[in-house]
């Protein structure tokens, strides 16, 4: 049976379900952001709600406003402390980290729960097979009040990953290509269950980046097989008799580039011809985890970050830096001239800086470059690898294949 | 429920993001939609925002509402004056968001109205009729459609938890 099924039949009654069918279900998690927490506060303050369905279920995350850029975001960001006080959920303050990499590291996502968050990457608890499933802030406003919610259960296609891409393709630039070969149709409103030898062997670092884009697909939710390192409880992916299997050879697959301004807008690395860099951001919940920091600082180690590129790079959790501080990371990557902020969301979404300047262009490692994602429209975005952001920073032009082996 | 709207057409083109519809920056300023509303487009379609006017309705001609979770995507084009969208697919929270918050989302190809057509919406029907043309859509299921007119989730959430606790003080009371 699909997992997406199986996980709303048991939180729906036991009566199993069918894709198309409307149910309500129990929530096990539900978890709000600081950039859309005044928003449900104003809800719960209009509908004079007060209390939520279990606290200790509840959690309230600071991350998209770190360093608080000015005065209208400093004012909703004490609304939402003081809403979070008055409700006394589990609050993770500035300085915790990223919704999505806090809540894998403290098994808020276990495999087989229902995990709501009011932030569209929430999908990245598919990694541990949590059904994960990001909302906007009425449908969080309500399960937050009653613990439940209302689902349609989606239709599942599986998708094959055969082969092995170039030891410098990463998850990222695999997500990329799949995105750039199928498009967002064949994914639009589904579960998507990935298979295969390649994904099955990807650390949980990777499977978080792999699950956390999701939502660039146009998934509802996915899921990832067991690995290494995932918790207890992890489900075999097989496909249903009958079911819908995609297939995506990634033989030799080289590193993947998403142009301005869309994740889909995809061409392998040596199509940029070698194009010029001014700004290169290393974060965000699909890459600001141990592993990418690890990949910066290797490819940093005993260099310079280009005279011309500012170098932006945000762990994705208090956790994340300590362990980087400890194997020496940071002191590599601040010794080669990057930048690096407290945990967050970072530059990401234009809500704290840095945000760029009118022409820049911008190599980075987030999910999205929508125009004006980073706070300026006068900006072009492009998404890679936290390896190919690294060559370009030290280098200030994207990096062709040859550059990088 | 037969929920008959007369509102204008407005076309867009393209595959739309909500950071398209409303950036980043202004959702995590304000939590007044009326605020938001003036800087809906703003970076896709310059100056759009102030050429809406309300019972107005999107005529989309590619997947709408793509990425980010924000509410206020649909909130902003709300209190624009925004009542329908009507696109070939759409981003799936985005679509949840529009009929929690009593905008009719609705999937279908009407690319033959013109930009600024007024044209009579038959929610319960499913269909969208213009001076010369008629385009069908499935009507959306009954509990969507009651939640709509309940005003929306949190109103009609409410309203279960109040009869559920009136149901329980109401048999208390036999006891």
């Amino acid at each position: 049976m699909a997992l997406v099924n199986d996980i709303i039949t048991a939180h729906s009654g036991g009566e199993p379900v069918t894709a198309g069918q409307l149910v309500t279900v129990n929530v096990d998690k539900v978890y709000v952001q600081d950039g859309n927490s005044p928003t449900i506060a104003k809800i719960f303050g209009d509908n004079g709600c007060e209390s939520v369905f279990d606290k200790d279920a509840v959690g309230i995350f600071f991350d998209h406003s770190v360093i608080t850029p000015n005065i209208a975001i400093a004012n909703r960001l004490k609304e939402a402390h003081a809403f979070a006080e008055r409700l006394g959920v589990q609050v993770y303050p500035q300085g915790a980290g990223i919704s999505h990499v806090v809540a894998m590291e403290n098994g808020w996502f276990s495999p087989g729960r229902i995990v709501m968050g009011s932030d569209s990457h929430t999908c990245t608890g598919g990694a541990v097979q949590s059904l994960a499933l990001g909302m906007g802030a009425s449908d969080i406003a309500a399960a937050m009040i009653t613990g439940e919610a209302w689902l349609k259960v989606p239709e599942t296609v599986w998708l094959n990953i055969k082969g092995k891409p170039l030891p410098i393709t990463k998850a990222k630039d695999v997500v990329l290509y799949v995105l750039a070969t199928l498009g967002q149709e064949k994914f639009l409103y589904r579960s998507v269950e990935w298979m295969g030898p390649w994904v099955s062997e990807l650390s949980l670092d990777s499977a978080a980046t792999v699950a956390s884009l999701g939502v660039e697909l146009g998934a509802k939710c996915v899921f990832l097989p067991d690995g290494p390192g995932r918790p207890h409880g992890m489900r075999p992916i097989s496909p249903d008799a009958n079911g819908t299997v995609l297939e995506v050879d990634i033989t030799d697959l080289p590193p993947m580039v998403a142009k301005p301004h869309s994740p889909s807008n995809v061409v392998p690395i040596d199509e940029m011809n070698h194009a010029k860099i001014d700004y290169v951001f290393v974060g965000s919940c699909t890459n600001s985890r141990l592993e990418d920091i690890a990949d910066v600082a290797h490819q940093l180690a005993g260099k310079k970050v280009s005279d011309r590129v500012h170098c932006l790079i945000t762990p994705g959790s208090k956790d994340v830096y300590l362990k980087a501080i400890e194997k020496g990371y940071i002191s590599t990557l601040t010794e080669a001239g990057a930048v690096v902020t407290p945990p967050g969301c970072g530059s990401c979404l234009g809500t704290q800086g840095s945000i760029p300047a009118d022409g820049d262009r911008i190599l980075s490692t987030m999910n999205r470059n929508f125009l004006g994602r980073m706070g300026n429209p006068e900006a072009e975005i492009y998404l890679a690898s936290p390896l190919v952001a690294a060559h370009t920073a030290v280098h200030g032009r994207i990096p062709s294949v040859e550059d990088l082996l | 429920m037969t929920e008959i709207l007369n509102v204008r057409t407005r076309r867009i083109s393209g595959v739309i993001s909500t950071d398209d519809i409303i950036p980043g920056r202004y959702k995590h300023m304000h939590t007044d939609t009326s605020k938001l509303a003036q800087h809906v487009f703003e970076n896709r379609f310059p100056g759009l925002a102030a050429t809406f006017h309300a019972s107005d309705l999107i005529v989309a001609d590619d997947t709408f509402g793509i990425g980010s979770s924000r509410e206020q995507a649909v909130s902003s084009l709300l209190a624009a004056g925004v009542t329908v969208i009507v696109a070939p697919r759409f981003g799936r929270i985005f679509f949840r968001n529009c009929w929690n918050l009593g905008m009719f989302a609705i999937e279908a190809d009407a690319l033959r109205f013109a930009e600024g057509e007024n044209i009579v919406v038959n929610i319960g029907d499913g269909n969208l009729i213009g001076a010369d043309t008629v385009v069908n859509f499935t009507p959306p299921p009954k509990r969507m459609l009651d939640m709509v007119a309940a005003g929306g989730l949190i109103p009609s959430v409410l309203r279960r938890i109040n009869k559920q606790l009136l149901q329980r003080k109401g048999s208390t009371n036999h006891v």
